[in-house]
């Protein structure tokens, strides 16, 4: 995967939907499986170790997902991936790939577009990790 | 020399302090008021301990300073990680 | 008394050792140059630290170590401060 991939539409696509490496893995949790209804608690549970995040941190991630038109939820609160455009949907794909082939890269991607590098000296101070 | 690595030391002391406030003041992170007050306690420390010559610190009240800072510190750690629950949305 | 002494003065020193591996963990992890200057900050100030322990504590009348306690607590809050100062700068 070449750096052109890294376009500055998807760095845009970053910046406003995945503000965290946590989010980027629920995402990706919720597109590889498009078909099934996913809880919370599901997606918290198998979110690989070394991404662990809290409930409400989990809570606000998908919210910021949903209002950027990636996910849908129904009346139960489950949720399901849904990209509002084939443009998004692409967007998500070149994410899966980045996270496949260019994984170090990516993440450095994710924390160098978050607004603050001052929040991240504070997120440094959490023991468990993004 | 001595007193010119006092002053020095007192003063980054107090810029990073203020530095930290305008962190605080931005991302209204608790744990950057906790650096910004301990850095000032630090500061005092450091100017007292040399305004009042006092060379060894357990000896005088002044070291409290610098043992309040650093609980400071630990506290806001701590607070980070078992206490703080949502986290500020970016702003974008 | 000196018993407590000891306590809080090592208390700072392992507040700052904290300081130091929590910075450069995420340093490592996520490639922000702010954390870098963290990270070479708290790096001063725990060796300031750790020579404060000796100075007061361990060898409370042999030496005088503030010319060395003091250089690198400097060193570590300029690199500090430099971080601070450019930190809009990509």
């Amino acid at each position: 995967m070449e750096d052109s991939a890294f376009s500055k539409e998807f760095l845009a696509f970053l910046r406003t939907a995945i503000p965290s490496v946590s989010a980027a893995e629920l995402l990706l949790l919720l597109f590889r499986q498009p078909v099934r209804w996913w809880t919370l608690d599901d997606l918290l549970r198998e979110i690989p170790a070394g991404a662990s995040i809290s409930q409400s941190d989990a809570g606000n991630c998908l919210e910021t997902l949903r209002s950027c038109g990636l996910i849908e939820s129904d009346t139960e609160k489950r949720l399901r991936y849904r990209a509002a455009s084939a443009a998004l949907d692409e967007q998500v794909r070149t994410l899966a790939r980045a996270y496949e082939e260019r994984p170090v890269t990516l993440i450095r991607m994710i924390y160098a577009l978050r607004d603050s590098r001052i929040q991240s000296f504070a997120d440094a101070f959490k023991f468990r990790k993004r | 020399m001595i007193e010119f690595l006092s002053g020095a030391v007192t003063l980054a002391y107090l810029i990073a302090a203020v530095f930290f406030l305008r962190f605080w003041r931005k991302t209204s992170d608790r744990l950057f008021l906790a650096f910004t007050i301990a850095f000032v306690l630090f500061a005092t420390n450091q100017g007292l301990a040399h305004v009042l010559d006092i060379y060894s610190e357990p000896a005088s009240f002044i070291y409290a300073l610098r043992v309040i800072g650093f609980v400071l510190i630990l506290a806001a750690i701590i607070d980070k990680n078992f206490f703080a629950g949502r986290r500020q949305p970016d702003k974008r | 008394m000196q018993t407590f002494n000891f306590i809080l003065y090592l208390m700072a020193v392992l507040t700052c050792l904290a300081c130091t591996v929590l910075l450069g963990r995420s340093y490592m992890h996520t490639g922000v140059r702010l954390l870098l200057w963290g990270t070479l900050c708290f790096v001063g100030l725990s060796i300031s630290n750790v020579l404060l322990f000796f100075d007061l504590i361990v060898f409370p009348t042999d030496v005088d170590l503030r010319l060395w306690r003091l250089s690198t607590a400097l060193g570590g809050l300029m690199f500090l401060l430099h971080g601070f100062i450019w930190e809009d700068r990509p």
